[in-house]
């Protein structure tokens, strides 16, 4: 019998950020309405809502066919993929103009401000968040699909 | 009774018995597994993965981690929604 063990890493790792949507949709809002960031939603929710997932479920997969060669915690794999998704992100979010470089630094959503030098620290942050939720979050939806 | 006579009902059992097997023809182990995890198939998924059980599994440096990013949230509350763009 096929089990398609590709199918269901896919599904383990997209089920995650699906689930965050909400969570991102919500914080969307508030900080539109409530702290009056001017956040297009309609176009900065493309990223998170449509390549997220499926970069998820895609870098997972890649785990599982890794994991034979390779193997590399899952929380370690996790941790690399910022590496990927924030050139991405910075690509989408310049193309779709709530994105600007300045001489002071990186300007977000026409507001936020956010200096070179303090970058470093917020990729680490970054990081650290890919690697929390790979390993525990990830982790736990493969072990429940039989992947792990 | 002779010696021939005694040694029949011995015969007789050991006939009437079938041959045990020593060694097992299956791999107990999954069955084990199977019956481990039993209690878990019952409770809701978030119950077990924030279950005492598995918080309890989690490392001191995973907890300072987890630390440095809500505190890295609280000191930096205007890159929320750059972190929620970038998940």
């Amino acid at each position: 019998m096929n089990t398609h063990p590709y199918l269901r890493a896919y599904m383990a790792g997209s089920a995650v950020p699906t689930m965050m949507l909400l969570v991102v949709l919500s914080g969307f809002l508030i900080a539109r309405y409530t702290f009056q960031i001017p956040i297009p939603i309609e176009r900065a929710i493309v990223f998170p809502m449509a390549l997220i997932p499926n970069i998820f479920g895609l870098w997972n997969m890649f785990y599982l066919w890794m994991r034979p060669r390779h193997h590399l915690p899952i929380g370690f794999h996790g941790a690399i993929l910022p590496f990927l998704i924030a050139p991405l992100g910075f690509l989408l979010a310049t193309c779709s103009g709530f994105l600007a470089t300045t001489s002071i630094g990186l300007v977000w959503f026409h507001e936020i401000v956010i200096p070179y030098a303090v970058l470093a620290g917020i990729f680490s942050l970054a990081l650290i968040a890919y690697y929390l939720v790979w390993k525990y979050l990830v982790g736990f939806f493969n072990q429940v699909l039989g992947i792990s | 009774m002779s010696e021939k006579e005694q040694k029949s009902p011995a015969d007789l059992v050991k006939q009437s018995l079938t041959p045990m097997n020593r060694e097992l023809d299956r791999d107990l182990w999954p069955q084990m597994l199977r019956r481990l995890d039993a209690g878990d198939t019952d409770r809701h998924w978030l119950a077990v993965l924030f279950s005492p059980a598995a918080l309890s599994s989690v490392p001191w440096f995973d907890w300072a981690l987890l630390a440095a990013l809500v505190v890295g949230a609280c000191v930096f509350p205007r890159l929320i929604p750059i972190w929620l763009y970038h998940f």
